[in-house]
């Protein structure tokens, strides 16, 4: 029942947004640049999010499991770390380029 | 937002304004602006370069066995840093190596941090440096390759493990292959500009003390990015240069 509450209050939030199209009648030269550069820097900094938090919780159970292999598991944490980072930055790199 | 010139960098465009416009000739290419041909970048790469031109005549002429001094400790401790380094990611002897790791690691790190002091400005902020640092990586590790498996075998690495796909591997196998600069260089640049753009958001927004934060976390960025880049370029020439037991 409170997951159905969840996705309706969502939906009606997003209805909430409709003013956004308003403005293609007034002008009929709307930018969306900064818009698709919002959604999607946001888009890769979440998943971005989800990757590293996935890596850390990973190394710090290692660890945890295995303290004499701690020098090992930080290493390939950062390492791990860094590249998904960069997958985030791509995006931010993208952004920079089209605006 | 770029065009800000720094200081050192006007000195350059009133006095050497001839020299690059001749050097850029040389190439057949013009500047954007050749009154003043001088970029910030490139006036803080030159300078970084002074500055270790500077600095490894003084360890070198400081060198001592019985009592090493502070500077000579630092760069032993950063030179065992890279050999455990090259150890872990698996090359047999990081010694014969170590000279291009090394610069490299200082080069960038020196680069990165020298954005901090207040009239400088990282060279690592424009596209155009880790570029050349990421080529350089690419045809270090793909000559120590030829070098130490020769060119014929080295070149049969492109088919992959199973010899018969090769009209498959081979494409993917290049594509990968460029890809590594690519990444290497949008890694570091994208770091340094970003680590600069947020201070600055943060300056604009509160004065005192959160850019100050900011940019503590972009100095630690500036060595986890030169280490990263280093690491990435010894990956690359350990598995250009793997024997198979």
């Amino acid at each position: 029942m409170s997951k159905r509450m969840v996705f309706l209050v969502f939906v009606v939030l997003l209805l909430l947004a409709t003013p956004v199209f308003a403005q293609t009648g007034a002008t009929g030269t709307t930018n969306w640049k900064p818009v698709g550069a919002a959604i999607g820097m946001a888009i890769a900094s979440g998943l971005c999010g989800l990757g590293q938090g996935k890596a850390v919780s990973g190394a710090s159970e290692a660890m945890a499991r295995n303290p004499g292999a701690t020098a090992a598991i930080r290493f390939a944490l950062i390492l791990g770390l860094v590249l998904i980072e960069s997958l985030a930055l791509y995006t931010l790199v993208i952004i920079y380029t089209v605006n | 937002m770029h065009e800000h010139e720094l200081w050192l960098t006007a000195i350059f465009n009133n006095r050497l304004a001839g020299l690059a416009n001749s050097i850029l000739g040389l190439v057949h290419m013009t500047a954007e602006n050749p009154q003043r041909p001088w970029q910030n970048w490139i006036v803080m790469e030159l300078l970084v370069v002074a500055i270790l031109l500077i600095l490894i005549p003084v360890l070198k002429s400081g060198l001592s066995l019985d009592k090493p001094g502070p500077l000579q400790q630092l760069f032993e401790l950063v030179y065992q840093f890279l050999i455990d380094q090259t150890r872990e990611v698996g090359i047999h002897h990081g010694e014969k190596y170590a000279p291009y790791f090394g610069t490299l690691f200082i080069f960038i790190l020196l680069m990165n941090l020298i954005g901090v002091i207040p009239t400088f400005e990282s060279p690592t902020m424009n596209p155009a440096v880790p570029l050349g640092l990421a080529i350089c990586t690419f045809f270090y590790y793909h000559a120590m390759g030829v070098k130490e498996q020769g060119a014929g075998r080295y070149l049969l690495h492109f088919v992959g493990p199973i010899p018969a796909l090769f009209l498959l591997m081979v494409p993917i196998e290049l594509m990968g292959h460029f890809a590594r600069p690519l990444s290497l260089t949008i890694r570091l640049y994208a770091n340094m500009f970003a680590g600069e753009q947020v201070t600055m958001a943060f300056l604009g927004l509160t004065k005192l003390v959160i850019p100050a934060i900011f940019m503590g976390l972009h100095v630690f960025v500036s060595f986890l990015q030169a280490y990263i880049f280093t690491l990435l370029s010894m990956i690359y020439v350990s598995i250009a240069t793997e024997h198979e037991h």
